[in-house]
């Protein structure tokens, strides 16, 4: 189910996939504490298409498992993909530049975490937060 | 009540009584409280949360701009409460590597581990302590058939970790060394060989190799840029330097290594070093040689263990118990 | 410790001058600072050692490190103002019989 999503070209729509994904997190109840770790996560990932892969786009479905509830962000671009997955998801690796919490901290962020990237083609990365 | 609920309500009592009458104690009870929090992983998004909720439920009436002021402190925690989560995890691996260094240090200790030879007419004791975890020092015994002595010490440049995994290259070699090819010389010019060829050129190795005949009682010996070792002759009560030339290993493989020979009689003491003896460095400077060799003549009448052992006592308490180098002594005392 | 490294070039030419102690914590400093001017082909590298306090068997290293990589190019490596106690260190190593080592400064006596 294609809740909606964000088309990642600017910084601005960082914003805008900020605000979507705060608008779902609150709908479903999140609180205060999870809604930011949330938005912070989605922050990290679409900041990651504007700076490395140029443009992508940010999707923010709900999810429903038995009787959890929750909600899956789904990151994809047709960038330059990731040579290393193993380098970029080490601790230290992409914080030692200042460039933020990098992929260790959306991990870290949400419940579920799992990526796939083609050098060349792109990267899919598909994360979900459930509601305690 | 869960654990939240808990640490919500203890927090808000604190809360309630420094807002009442700001007592250092409050304030000494929230320090206790932040290192539960810490112990209890409590993140500091999570804290400004509890913060929330605490005031919200004593101070019903406070303004709205304030609350809405923690929504962006909150927001700007976020990263802190990553960068925080990113340390422990750091933390973790750290002691990781710790351990496995620790291991690959006691297994060095027993993969290098050389016996020292008793034979009738001399008198061998050695003493090896790392600057660090990982020596860079490796000394070396061996007993051929013919009843001679083989000894070599050595001196990685570089240390730690590399200079271990080098190490255990030039023991193998050693090692598989045939027994009829004893002469130092040609020791050392075929480890060199084995060390221009398979070394990195960053790295370099001195190595004294001596071999001695109790038949003609002769120390034949040769050097690889080591530090000169010291002779003792028992009949006139003097010192002199064991000097030997030659380059380091692994700089040149077509290096030749001239063998040079002296005989030894009843008392004589050789003694061979690492440059963490000879450059030793305390409060004044540098140790002098003559005082290094005042202290090895302190203790030259006693067995040649005790001697290894007493001197590095000494250089110990000189350098305040702080090793800079590693320090490797090998004492060589005629007997019979 | 520290280490102080000035460098100057002057054509082909490379005269560096050290200053401190070159020993496991600064060696790699060193090794980063004067190795690209041993890549370049036929380089002349002066290193004037007079103001060096210490050095230890790592630092000498270092030096035969840039030895090895400046025959490789074709260069030349010169050592200068060497105390006696580093002089000793190249004696006793050997190196002095294949490098180029006085303990003169460079334009001194």
């Amino acid at each position: 189910m294609m809740d909606s999503s964000v088309k990642i070209i600017n910084e601005w729509d960082i914003v805008a996939a900020r605000q979507l994904g705060r608008n779902v997190a609150k709908e479903l109840g999140f609180g205060t504490v999870d809604q930011a770790r949330i938005t912070t996560a989605i922050s990290e990932l679409a900041r990651n298409i504007y700076l490395y892969a140029g443009q992508g786009e940010i999707m923010i479905e709900k999810v429903e498992s038995g009787t959890k509830k929750g909600m899956t962000i789904i990151s994809r671009d047709e960038g330059p993909g990731i040579p290393d997955l193993r380098k970029v998801m080490e601790d230290g690796f992409s914080t030692s530049g200042g460039l933020g919490a990098g992929l260790p901290g959306v991990k870290r962020l949400m419940d579920e975490f799992s990526i796939e990237s083609t050098p060349g083609k792109g990267t899919f990365i598909q994360s979900v937060k459930w509601l305690r | 009540m869960n654990f939240r609920d808990r640490m919500l309500d203890e927090y808000k009592e604190i809360l309630k009584t420094y807002i009442h009458d700001q007592t250092e104690q409050a304030l000494y009870m929230s320090q206790k409280f932040s290192r539960k929090s810490i112990e209890y992983k409590i993140s500091p998004e999570e804290m400004i949360s509890l913060h929330k909720t605490s005031i919200m439920d004593l101070e019903p009436d406070l303004p709205e701009s304030l609350l809405l002021s923690l929504d962006i402190l909150l927001e700007v925690m976020m990263s802190y409460g990553l960068a925080y989560r990113e340390h422990q995890s750091l933390r973790t691996i750290q002691r990781e590597l710790i351990n496995e260094i620790e291991v690959a240090a006691s297994m060095q200790q027993t993969l290098l581990g050389t016996q020292i030879p008793r034979i009738s007419s001399l008198d061998i004791g050695a003493i090896s302590v790392p600057a660090k975890q990982m020596s860079g020092d490796y000394y070396h015994f061996v007993s051929h058939e013919n009843g001679a002595i083989s000894v070599a010490i050595a001196d990685i440049i570089g240390k730690g970790i590399p200079a271990a995994l080098c190490m255990s290259m030039i023991k193998y070699s050693m090692d598989s060394m045939p027994d009829d090819s004893q002469n130092p010389g040609d020791v050392l010019e075929r480890l060199n060989r084995v060390v221009e060829q398979n070394v990195d050129p960053t790295m370099f190795i001195t190595m004294f190799s001596g071999l001695y005949h109790p038949d003609n009682h002769t120390f034949y010996y040769s050097s690889a840029g080591h530090e000169p070792g010291f002779f003792y002759h028992a009949e006139t009560g003097t010192f002199e330097e064991l000097q030997a030339k030659g380059l380091l290993l692994g700089v040149d493989k077509k290096a030749k290594y001239n063998e040079y020979e002296r005989k030894v009689e009843v008392g004589d003491v050789i003694l061979l070093m690492s440059d963490g003896v000879t450059e030793c460095r305390t409060e004044e400077g540098f140790l002098e040689v003559d005082t290094l060799i005042a202290y090895i003549k302190k203790y030259i009448h006693l067995s040649a263990q005790d001697i290894a052992d007493k001197v590095y006592k000494e250089l110990e308490y000189l350098q305040d118990f702080q090793l800079r180098d590693d320090f490797t002594l090998i004492i060589l005392k005629r007997t019979a | 410790m520290n280490i102080s490294i000035d460098v100057k070039e002057l054509d082909q030419q490379t005269t560096m001058t050290l200053a401190g102690e070159i020993d496991a914590y600064t060696a790699p400093q060193l090794r980063e600072t004067a190795f690209p001017y041993t890549e370049k082909k036929q380089a002349s590298v002066v290193i004037d050692l007079s103001g060096v306090t210490y050095m230890d068997s790592t630092g000498l290293g270092v030096f035969v490190g840039l030895f090895k990589s400046l025959n490789a190019n074709d260069g030349t490596l010169k050592l200068v103002g060497l105390s006696d106690r580093l002089k000793r260190l190249f004696d006793i190593t050997g190196l002095a019989d294949i490098m180029n080592i006085n303990s003169e400064a460079e334009g001194g006596v």
